[in-house]
C-alpha cells in the first residue's frame, strides 16, 4: 500500500461511513416525506368522495322534507277554505228552510194576499201555455178557492191576449199538490201532455238561484277577494 | 493488512445499516398507507352521523311546525265560523226581505214573440 498511512486510510473510511450514514438519512427523510404525502392524499380522496356522496343524499332527503311541509301546508289550508264553504253550504241550507217556512206563515196567516196570488200565478202560466183547455191541480185544501177564482183568472188571460186568446180551466178534483208545499199551481194541457209548473216552492228555489250573489253578501258579508261586480 | 480488512468492515457494516434504515422507512410508509383508509372511514363515519342528526332536526323541526300549523289553522278556521254564524243571526230578518218580496211580487207578461193582432 503506496501513499497513505494508516491514520489516512482510517480517517477515509470514517468519511465514507460518514458518507453511507448522511445518503441513508436523506433516503429515510425522504421516504417519510413521500409516506406522509400520500398519506393525506389518499385519505383525502377517501374522505372527499364519500362526503361528496353523503351530501348529494342529505340534500336530496332534506329537499323532500321541504316539499312534504309545503305539501302539508296547502292541505291543511284547503281544509280549512273547504270546511268554510261547507259551513256556508249548510247556514245557506237553513236561510232557504227558514224561507219556506216564513212563505208557508204568510200564506196561512193572509189569505186574501194567498188567493191573490194564485190568481196571478195561474194566469202568469196560463199566459205561457196559450192552451184554450186547461187543467190545474192545486194542493188539496186548495180546491175550493181554485175553484172560485177560475173564472177570474179566464177574463184576466182573455183581457191580457186582448181577446185572441180565450181558455177553460178545470180544477183537478182526483190528484193534489202535496199538502206540504207552500202553495201554487200546476197546470195541466193537451191531454196532459204538456205541463207548467208554478208553484211558490219553485219560485223560491229560482230566486234563491236567481239573487244567490246579494243573498250570500247580505248573509256572510262582502267578500274580499271578489273581483268583479258589474 | 489488518487494518484493511477492518476498514471493510466497517464500511459493509455502515452499508448493512443503511439498508435496514431505508427498509424500516419503506415499511413504515406501507403501514402509514394502510392507516390512511381507515381513518378515512372513522372521518366518513362521524360526518355521516352529523348529517343524519342535523336531518333528524329538521324532521322534527318540521313536524313541530306542522303541529303548531295545524292548531293555529284550526283556531283561526272557528273563529271564522263563529264569526259566521253570528253574521248570519244578525243579517237574518235583513236577508229574508230578499227572497220573501220577490217571492210574493209576480210579474205577468207575454212572451215577446206572441202577436196580438
Amino acid at each position: 500500500m503506496a501513499g497513505m498511512s494508516d491514520a489516512e486510510v482510517q480517517g477515509q473510511i470514517a468519511h465514507m461511513i460518514a458518507f453511507i450514514d448522511q445518503e441513508a438519512s436523506e433516503k429515510v427523510e425522504e421516504i417519510d416525506a413521500k409516506a406522509e404525502e400520500e398519506f393525506n392524499l389518499e385519505k383525502g380522496r377517501l374522505v372527499q368522495q364519500a362526503r361528496a356522496k353523503i351530501m348529494e343524499i342529505f340534500e336530496k332527503r332534506e329537499k323532500s322534507i321541504d316539499l312534504q311541509v309545503k305539501i302539508q301546508n296547502s292541505n291543511l289550508k284547503n281544509a280549512a277554505r273547504l270546511k268554510l264553504l261547507k259551513k256556508k253550504e249548510e247556514l245557506m241550507s237553513e236561510f232557504f228552510d227558514k224561507n219556506v217556512e216564513e212563505a208557508k206563515r204568510a200564506v196561512r196567516n193572509d189569505p186574501a194576499k194567498y188567493k191573490d196570488v194564485m190568481i196571478k200565478l195561474t194566469v202568469q202560466a196560463l199566459v205561457r201555455l196559450l192552451e184554450p183547455k186547461v187543467t190545474v191541480r192545486v194542493r188539496q185544501q186548495d180546491v175550493s178557492l181554485m175553484k172560485s177564482v177560475a173564472q177570474e183568472c179566464e177574463s184576466q188571460f182573455k183581457n191580457l191576449t186582448k181577446g185572441k186568446y180565450e181558455v177553460k180551466i178545470i180544477v183537478d178534483e182526483e190528484n193534489f199538490l202535496s199538502a206540504d208545499l207552500i202553495g201554487g199551481v200546476l197546470l195541466f194541457a193537451l191531454n196532459d201532455k204538456i205541463s207548467v209548473t208554478n208553484t211558490l216552492d219553485d219560485r223560491v228555489t229560482r230566486i234563491f238561484h236567481e239573487r244567490m250573489p246579494g243573498i250570500r253578501e247580505s248573509l256572510f258579508g262582502s267578500n274580499p277577494n271578489r273581483k268583479f261586480r258589474d | 493488512m489488518a487494518q484493511k480488512t477492518e476498514g471493510i468492515q466497517q464500511l459493509l457494516i455502515a452499508e448493512k445499516k443503511a439498508t435496514d434504515r431505508v427498509h424500516e422507512a419503506r415499511k413504515r410508509k406501507a403501514a402509514r398507507l394502510k392507516t390512511a383508509k381507515k381513518e378515512a372511514e372513522a372521518e366518513i363515519t362521524a360526518y355521516k352521523e352529523h348529517r343524519e342528526k342535523l336531518y333528524k332536526n329538521a324532521e322534527q323541526a318540521a313536524a313541530g311546525k306542522h303541529g303548531s300549523a295545524e292548531t293555529e289553522i284550526a283556531a283561526y278556521t272557528n273563529k271564522q265560523i263563529v264569526e259566521l254564524e253570528k253574521n248570519m243571526k244578525m243579517q237574518m230578518q235583513k236577508s229574508m226581505v230578499l227572497v220573501q218580496d220577490p217571492l210574493f211580487d209576480i210579474d205577468i207578461s207575454l212572451h215577446e214573440n206572441v202577436k196580438l193582432n
